[in-house]
């Protein structure tokens, strides 16, 4: 995933990080470069997000 | 297997999605295996070719950004180059963004790494107009330089060819300023050991502050370490405020005098949009006017007359008034003549008629359109460059454009947003920020609902946006007068601006909205349970008189006690409850001016508070709520006298 906020690649690994304030699972991948919240699709969005997942070599 | 000790070892380096991975496959070939790196769950790549009749081990690392690891990836990629000690490093850059990524070449030859430099994607580049001279930059750093299309395979033959003759050295670094330059020779002249990435970049990476090479260093010194520590302490705490920001602006210098001459960048008569565009959001004296296009057109015009004005107008005034609401109650009322039970499921404060309704019908169309200017937004990244624009005011009230970010992120959610204020460099910026967010930014939906309901009175609403920034800023210089503590230093990597992709945003907008829904329907069908249970048990009626004396201090009905009470529960449910008050007539527009007010500085919602007392402790909490409450009350109060005394919106 690219962070929306400083355009660097968040490493998969790095997860979801729910802040827990309010009980719910809100989904963010919080960039590890600069701390912005990015939305983390579910399970279908993600489908529709990457439909063969495959990396487009460079 | 009996040359294993002695293979040469191969590192390929770089940021992500550079065209490290394809140039490992296509050096080793099929003869790879994937394995975590030990001790961790990050996979690296080894394999085996040979060149010039060598064998050489090839490891292919996660990308990284700079020598200076943040993610577990980097501190396994930087692992590597302490650990392993490789015969030869190869640094492959895209050539497009070489700028970007030089400076990491620099760091590698001040690291004194046996570096070759890749420049690959150098195809893309030159359809870009940047026309490379390499043997003058190979001349440049001091370091052999190849140019390649890995994809096409173009530059394989040249790369393998430096790679079988290399013989190094690498070249001593460029000096930074003369100042720095003395700190980092004062502290490298202690250091003593054996280090792999040199005394010198030891040094360096000593005074950011990075623990692992501290605790390298401290192993390597042993017994000598008590005679370094006093100077490295000095030289921190000196340079506390803008070390990174330093050695960051004197990379950036050197980079530029490597790649002069060496890089020609074709000038068009007219620089691309996205530049032109990029440097008027930046510039004070445009941005500004874009930043209120972006507001005008963004969120009153977009957000607020059309998801608030004539989207909710169909959900709730068509779609739940006259075909959902009657078939539901009915049915609802038919399953039971229980009259608690009919008042749970759709009474007054029942789980369909105000959780689900307000959930749906006010809120969700409100966010929904947010969002989507949101990620739009964000997708073209607009968002650094805002926090370029309002650096300079934002030092004004402690603040700095790194607060860009939970600011923003507040206009959506100030829960979450709280909890980005961890990101801040000082406890002050951290608290400011917690406080500026409780005070005076409203959550998407609170601020959809406002510019709806605002938009219909003239003028209320430029006076509503006078008094929130008023305050947002008034409150802020105070702060930074009163709370003790140094102006931080800001400065990011501006990444390119670009056209919003429309699945990135229908992607990012869809899944704000789900988490969104997700989130607030529980608590929206919990507020309404506890509402309820008041009613019934008339406790509902106490705290609502015991409110009324306040809300007529303000000037306000006495049905307004229920939308602060509904506030509390959560900031965008006190709206909607002010959307109700509205809708039935009972605010004429300097009343519905002040709770606009008043609300949006009210406390913040549970969740919320719950929030700024695990980031910022009870204490500062509970100071904050305080504060803020009477501010909200004394603010509301003041305004309605102002209104009353001078007619303005009468």
């Amino acid at each position: 995933m690219i962070c929306g906020y400083c355009s660097k690649e968040i490493p998969d690994k790095v997860g979801l990080n729910s802040c827990g304030g309010c009980g719910s699972r809100c989904r963010k991948i919080h960039c590890p470069y600069c701390g912005y919240a990015n939305p983390a699709p579910g399970k279908f969005l993600e489908r529709l997000l990457n439909p063969k997942t495959k990396k487009e070599d460079v | 297997m009996h040359d294993e000790v002695t293979t040469p070892k191969i590192v390929l380096v770089g940021n992500p999605n550079v065209g490290k991975s394809v140039l490992f496959n296509v050096l080793t070939g099929s003869y790879t295996t994937v394995s975590n790196y030990p001790g961790t769950s990050v996979e690296v790549s080894s394999g085996r070719c040979r060149i010039d009749g060598r064998n050489f081990e090839v490891l292919d690392t996660p990308g990284m950004y700079s020598l200076m690891p943040i993610t577990e990836e980097e501190r396994v990629a930087r692992k590597i180059l302490l650990d392993d000690r490789p015969s030869l490093l190869l640094h492959v850059v895209d050539a497009r963004n070489i700028e970007r990524m030089l400076p990491m070449t620099l760091q590698l030859i001040e690291a004194r790494q046996p570096v070759i430099l890749v420049v690959n994607i150098l195809d893309e580049a030159e359809r870009l107009g940047m026309k490379f001279d390499l043997p003058r930059l190979q001349q440049n750093l001091g370091i052999p330089v190849v140019g390649t299309v890995m994809k096409r395979r173009q530059g394989l033959d040249e790369l393998q060819r430096v790679i079988a003759s290399y013989q190094g050295p690498t070249p001593p670094a460029e000096p930074y300023a003369a100042d720095l330059e003395a700190d980092i020779a004062q502290l490298s002249g202690f250091l003593t050991g054996d280090y792999p990435l040199g005394a010198r970049a030891t040094a360096i990476l000593l005074m950011q502050r990075d623990h692992e090479v501290e605790e390298l260093v401290q192993l390597e010194e042993g017994e000598g370490f008590p005679l370094i520590a006093p100077v490295l302490h000095s030289i921190k705490f000196n340079r506390r405020a803008d070390l990174n920001l330093q050695i960051s602006l004197e990379l950036k210098r050197i980079t530029r005098k490597m790649l002069s001459g060496a890089l020609q960048q074709e000038v068009a008569d007219h620089p691309p949009f996205s530049e032109r565009l990029s440097r008027v959001a930046m510039n004070p004296i445009t941005g500004v006017p874009l930043l209120l296009l972006v507001l005008y057109f963004g969120l009153y015009q977009f957000v607020g007359n059309f998801g608030a004005g004539t989207l909710v107008d169909f959900l709730e005034g068509t779609l739940f008034e006259k075909y959902i609401n009657p078939a539901v109650i009915n049915f609802l009322h038919g399953l039971t003549d229980i009259y608690w039970l009919r008042e749970l499921l759709a009474g007054e404060y029942g789980l369909w008629t105000l959780g689900v309704r307000y959930a749906i019908a006010l809120v969700l169309p409100i966010v929904g359109t947010f969002f989507l200017v949101f990620s739009i937004l964000e997708d073209t990244g607009y968002f650094p460059r805002l926090a370029m624009l309002v650096d300079r005011m934002f030092k004004q009230i402690g603040l700095s454009g790194r607060a860009v970010i939970p600011m923003v992120l507040g206009f959506g959610c100030g829960t979450m947003a709280t909890m980005v204020t961890r990101t801040l460099e000082t406890r002050r910026e951290r608290v400011i920020a917690t406080m500026l967010l409780a005070l005076a930014i409203p959550c998407s939906a609170q601020l959809g609902v406002i510019l709806g309901l605002l938009s219909v009175v003239p003028g209320a609403l430029m006076v509503w946006v006078v008094v929130m920034l008023g305050i947002f800023l008034l409150i802020g210089f105070l702060s930074a007068r009163v709370m003790p503590g140094e102006n931080p230093v800001f400065y990011m990597e501006i990444p390119p601006m670009r056209m919003p992709q429309l699945r990135n945003v229908m992607v990012k907008t869809l899944t704000r909205m789900q988490s969104y829904f997700l989130e607030i329907l529980p608590l929206f069908l919990v507020a309404s349970v506890i509402l309820w249970a008041g009613k019934m048990s008339g406790i509902l009626e106490h705290v609502v008189s015991s409110m009324t004396p306040v809300v007529t201090t303000l000037g306000l009905p006495v049905q307004a006690s229920a939308a602060f009470i509904f506030g509390f529960f959560r900031r965008d449910f006190g709206a909607a409850g002010l959307y109700d008050l509205q809708t039935k007539g009972l605010l004429s527009p300097v009343q519905l001016t002040v709770a606009a007010v008043t609300l949006t500085l009210f406390v913040p919602c549970i969740a919320s508070f719950l929030m700024m007392k695990k980031e910022r402790g009870l204490k500062v909490s509970l100071a904050i709520f305080v504060f803020v409450s009477l501010l909200a009350f004394a603010t509301g109060w003041s305004l309605n006298k102002f209104l009353l005394m001078t007619g303005l919106l009468s």
